[in-house]
């Protein structure tokens, strides 16, 4: 198995460098002007010439690669054009924070609430339970995000004033003292996550019914009911462990999303996460944090899709590595 | 369930504590992080606002909404008396008085010697020669680099800092000029903000932008940053040693990010934020009914949209730098029909309401020593506007759009995405100019690429809109020389223009040349080189807890350290 992880990792690194090389040159092939900005009336036609030549941009376009490709091989990403020469590695690690914390605890809420669900459907199967929970799941899935962001913020920040309608923290939390402070973040994480976990524990939910539904019926479930075990330890037991193996694919590829961050739930909640730094780095055409925000993502999705393999070898002793 | 109670309970002290500290603080909420807190370099509006508050000035600016002039004040002097609501006390000013020699080559500047950096350090004439080497090194590529035009040497190419800029002493200022310069001019151009030398002076000029001293700037106006999470909030706190004019009324400003514009308009109604710009007039009812205590004020008229209008064969100029008329715009008859094709009243009542002004020319009406009121704008006249096409050789074909030796009239209207109102007004447009039976398309492009196109002079006829600067100057937008006026996106040729612009600036007093700027509106109206649309009002939401506020065209917070904040125990319920 180790071998095989080696293995799989030294592939990845082609693979993430000809992602990052193809986006290098699409986004410079892609119309639009990193400094574009700076063409306005009443500025001088010299300054978006200046800042092109200090972002090297005057530069062929092979020449700009190799000088990119240096930097890169020594882990320097480079500087941010738009927002303000911060290098973006430091852009990278600030937002990374926030964006995690969002998504762990939703991830955690998914599956926890996804697994239960999907377990209570399958086994009331064609129950009113069943239904219900299957209708309400389908619902609240189908439903745009970011509406239904806005409607709990309407529900439940304007018409009841019970949690505040954006933001990481309230203005001058720090004077609460650590404890305070860490109250208050939870207590502005409390929409966002509601929003995000309710939408994917809903799809999670589907996963589990089907499979559980499908192992249900399986002759090794009809000996252990027959052995005289507990339906409790039958459905615990021997069901469902065998029913979580598509769920595993689910967690590998929710890795990427962990580290690139929920656009619309940023937005809306005006936290400062991942996925805002890359819409905002594509509409300024930020070069240097497009790339990187690229290869974050990229390893991730490597990574997550390593993880899931790795973890069906785990779980499922008949698949061999 | 339990941890989210206890949540709750964290969340009401919280809010009982944070009502002690409201009563000393503003919130303004905004749509983007500011970028450099520093004079030479920060481009966004946000942080010219915000370096307002925390660097002090060699003069003060007034626009004096009575007359639409710009006035310039240092503490004994002013450029022309102050007259209208909107009038400052002097008292921030950097400069006890200057004067202009008689050849209008130079301005001398007396600096007043009690003034300091927020770290004590004195601030002298050395401070602003420093800082103007910064704004003209190409390294830095200041934005504002074209202050320095009339320097000594910039008509050779290279300021040359030693013979512009004199200081003989620590309180003299001496700038000088390569022609004789008027004296508004003298002083907006001398005016920038100057950097502490002993702060920056070790800062190489290609390190300047990523100098962390960006993060930590050492001013010496009414505020100081005490605070900045990056695309979170920026804290400013008052100044105690400010005496320029003095610390800020109101304790804490804070600028809070929120991206989403319903999210912010909520907050306005929760009253989590103070201040709101730019709130769209559809939204105005409904917030002020969810809470009586925001109320809607608005500035004066600085923004307009319009249609463009290719003056000139764009495809043709792009191949061979030569003009020749656009086979569908170039004539101006035309482009007076399409103007009063377009139900423009219509769509002022149907978004804008009393916050849409009919436009006439690219001259604000509240500009109001240069608006020629005489001139009545074209009427929305349909009949006649197909008389006018018919005269240019338009009349309708078979399938009912008119035609010209075999070319139908259909175009593609191009707009930036994300406008509602530039939207609703395409959408208008559309089906008042199919009534004359002219085919528009409508083409949403993003609005990096919509402005490339632009600038490429790519595009046939578009929708857009300009900000105007309160000096007017309009060779970047209407030049003739069309490699130079990189804003003349139609492509208009006017000479006139050219020579009335030239003329209007070398008036030494600004409202004399007001005779050329009524012909040059003329010209732009008869000419029609766009369809000019609407004014717009900018509309910000505050709160009423907010006193003193006094809102000018030349921006929002026009007076902020003279803000005070009610004390909530006199508005609670």
């Amino acid at each position: 198995m180790f071998r095989y992880i080696l293995k799989r990792l030294l592939i990845a690194v082609p693979l993430v460098f000809g992602v990052l090389t193809l986006t290098f040159f699409i986004i410079r092939l892609a119309p639009g002007d990193p400094a574009a900005f700076f063409i306005q009336p009443g500025i001088s036609p010299n300054v978006a010439e200046q800042i092109r030549q200090q972002y090297g941009l005057n530069d062929p376009l092979p020449v700009q690669y190799v000088k990119w490709l240096a930097n890169v091989l020594q882990g320097d990403f480079g500087r941010s054009f738009s927002r303000a020469q911060q290098p973006v590695v430091e852009v990278i690690l600030e937002a990374l924070p926030v964006t995690m914390t969002i998504a762990v605890l939703t991830l955690v809420a998914n599956f926890v609430f996804g697994i239960v669900i999907g377990v209570i459907s399958a086994v009331r199967q064609n129950s009113f339970l069943d239904r219900f929970l299957t209708v309400t799941a389908l619902f609240f899935y189908s439903m745009p995000e970011f509406w239904f962001a806005l409607m709990m913020i309407i529900l439940f920040a304007l018409k009841l004033p019970l949690f505040p309608v954006s933001g990481l923290n309230e203005v001058g939390a720090e004077s609460y003292g650590a404890f305070g402070f860490v109250m208050d973040r939870i207590w502005h994480l409390v929409l966002p996550v509601t929003v995000l976990s309710i939408n994917g524990a809903a799809g999670i939910a589907r996963y589990v019914r089907g499979s559980m539904l499908e192992v249900i019926r399986q002759d090794y479930i009809r000996t252990a009911r027959a052995k005289g075990l507990s339906e409790r330890v039958v459905i615990l037991k021997h069901a469902l462990r065998n029913a979580l193996l598509p769920v595993i694919t689910l967690m590998g590829s929710s890795l990427p999303f962990i580290f690139s961050g929920a656009l619309f739930i940023e937005v809306i909640f005006a936290f400062p996460g991942m996925g805002r730094v890359t819409v905002e780095a594509i509409f300024a055409r930020d070069y240097p944090l497009i790339i990187a925000n690229t290869f974050v993502s990229g390893v991730m999705i490597v990574l997550g899709n390593l993880l899931a393999d790795v973890l069906y070898a785990v779980v499922d002793p008949r698949i061999k590595l | 369930m339990a941890l989210l109670s206890a949540c709750s309970k964290s969340g009401s002290k919280s809010a009982a504590l944070s009502a002690a500290a409201r009563d000393t603080t503003l919130v303004i909420g905004m749509l983007g992080d500011a970028d450099y807190l520093n004079p030479v370099i920060g481009a966004s509006l946000t942080s010219s606002e915000i370096s307002g508050l925390i660097y002090p000035g060699l003069l003060q600016g007034e626009f004096d909404t009575k007359t639409g002039l710009l006035n310039y004040l240092a503490l004994e002097k002013r450029l022309r008396p102050s007259s209208g609501p909107d009038a400052r006390s002097p008292k921030a000013a950097l400069a006890r008085t200057w004067s202009m020699s008689p050849d209008r080559r130079s301005i001398t500047y007396i600096l007043r010697d009690d003034a300091k950096w927020a770290d004590g350090k004195p601030i002298t004439s050395r401070d602003f020669k420093f800082t103007y080497k910064l704004y003209g090194n190409p390294l830095i590529a200041s934005p504002r680099q074209q202050f320095l035009a009339e320097l000594v040497g910039a008509d050779k190419g290279q300021v040359d800092f030693d013979r512009a800029i004199e200081t003989p002493d620590d309180t003299t200022l001496v700038f000088r000029f390569y022609k004789p310069v008027p004296e508004h001019l003298a002083l907006f151009h001398t005016s920038l903000t100057p950097l502490p030398e002993h702060i920056w002076k070790n800062v190489k000029p290609e390190q300047f932008r990523e100098s962390s001293l960006n993060q930590k700037p050492v001013g010496a106006g009414p505020y100081r940053l005490a605070e900045w999470n990056k695309q979170q909030s920026l804290v400013l706190s008052s100044s105690a040693t400010c005496n320029l004019p003095k610390p800020g009324n109101i304790r804490r400003i804070v600028w809070r990010i929120v991206p989403d514009y319903t999210v912010r308009l909520a907050q306005l109604q929760t009253g989590d934020v103070d201040v709101v710009e730019s709130v769209k007039p559809e939204d105005f009812a409904a917030v002020q009914k969810a809470n009586q205590d925001v109320e809607i004020k608005t500035v004066g008229l600085r923004v307009y949209d319009y249609v463009g209008w290719m003056n000139m064969d764009g495809e043709h100029y792009n191949k061979t730098g030569m003009v020749r008329p656009h086979p569908l715009f170039g004539d101006k008859r035309v482009r007076r029909a399409l103007t009063m094709a377009i139900d423009r009243q219509s769509i002022i009542d149907g978004y804008l309401g009393k916050y849409g002004v009919l436009a006439k020319t690219d001259i604000s009406p509240s500009l109001k020593w240069a608006y020629d009121d005489s001139i009545k704008p074209w009427p929305f006249d349909q009949a006649q506007a197909s008389k006018l096409l018919a005269e240019a050789g338009w009349v309708p074909g078979p399938d009912g759009i008119l035609q010209k030796d075999g070319r139908r009239f259909s175009f593609s209207l191009y707009t930036n995405a994300g406008n509602a109102r530039r939207n609703y007004a395409c959408v208008i447009i559309q089906q008042n100019l199919k009534e004359i039976g002219i085919e528009c398309k409508i083409e949403i492009q993003e609005s990096n690429v919509f402005f490339q196109n632009l600038q490429e002079r790519k595009l046939g006829a578009w929708m857009a809109g300009w900000a105007i600067g309160l000096e007017i100057d309009p060779l970047d937008v209407w030049g003739s020389d069309l490699k130079k006026s990189r804003f003349n996106f139609p492509g208009f040729i006017n000479p006139r223009i050219d020579q009335l612009s030239g003329l209007a600036k070398e008036k030494m007093r600004t409202e004399d040349a007001r005779p050329y700027w009524v012909e040059y509106q003329k010209i732009l109206h008869e000419e029609q080189p766009i369809t000019f649309l609407y004014w717009m009002h900018e509309t910000q939401g505050f709160n009423r807890r907010i006193e003193g506020e006094k809102l000018n065209i030349s921006g929002s917070f026009y007076n902020i350290d003279d803000w005070t904040l009610k004390p909530s125990a006199s508005i609670a319920p």
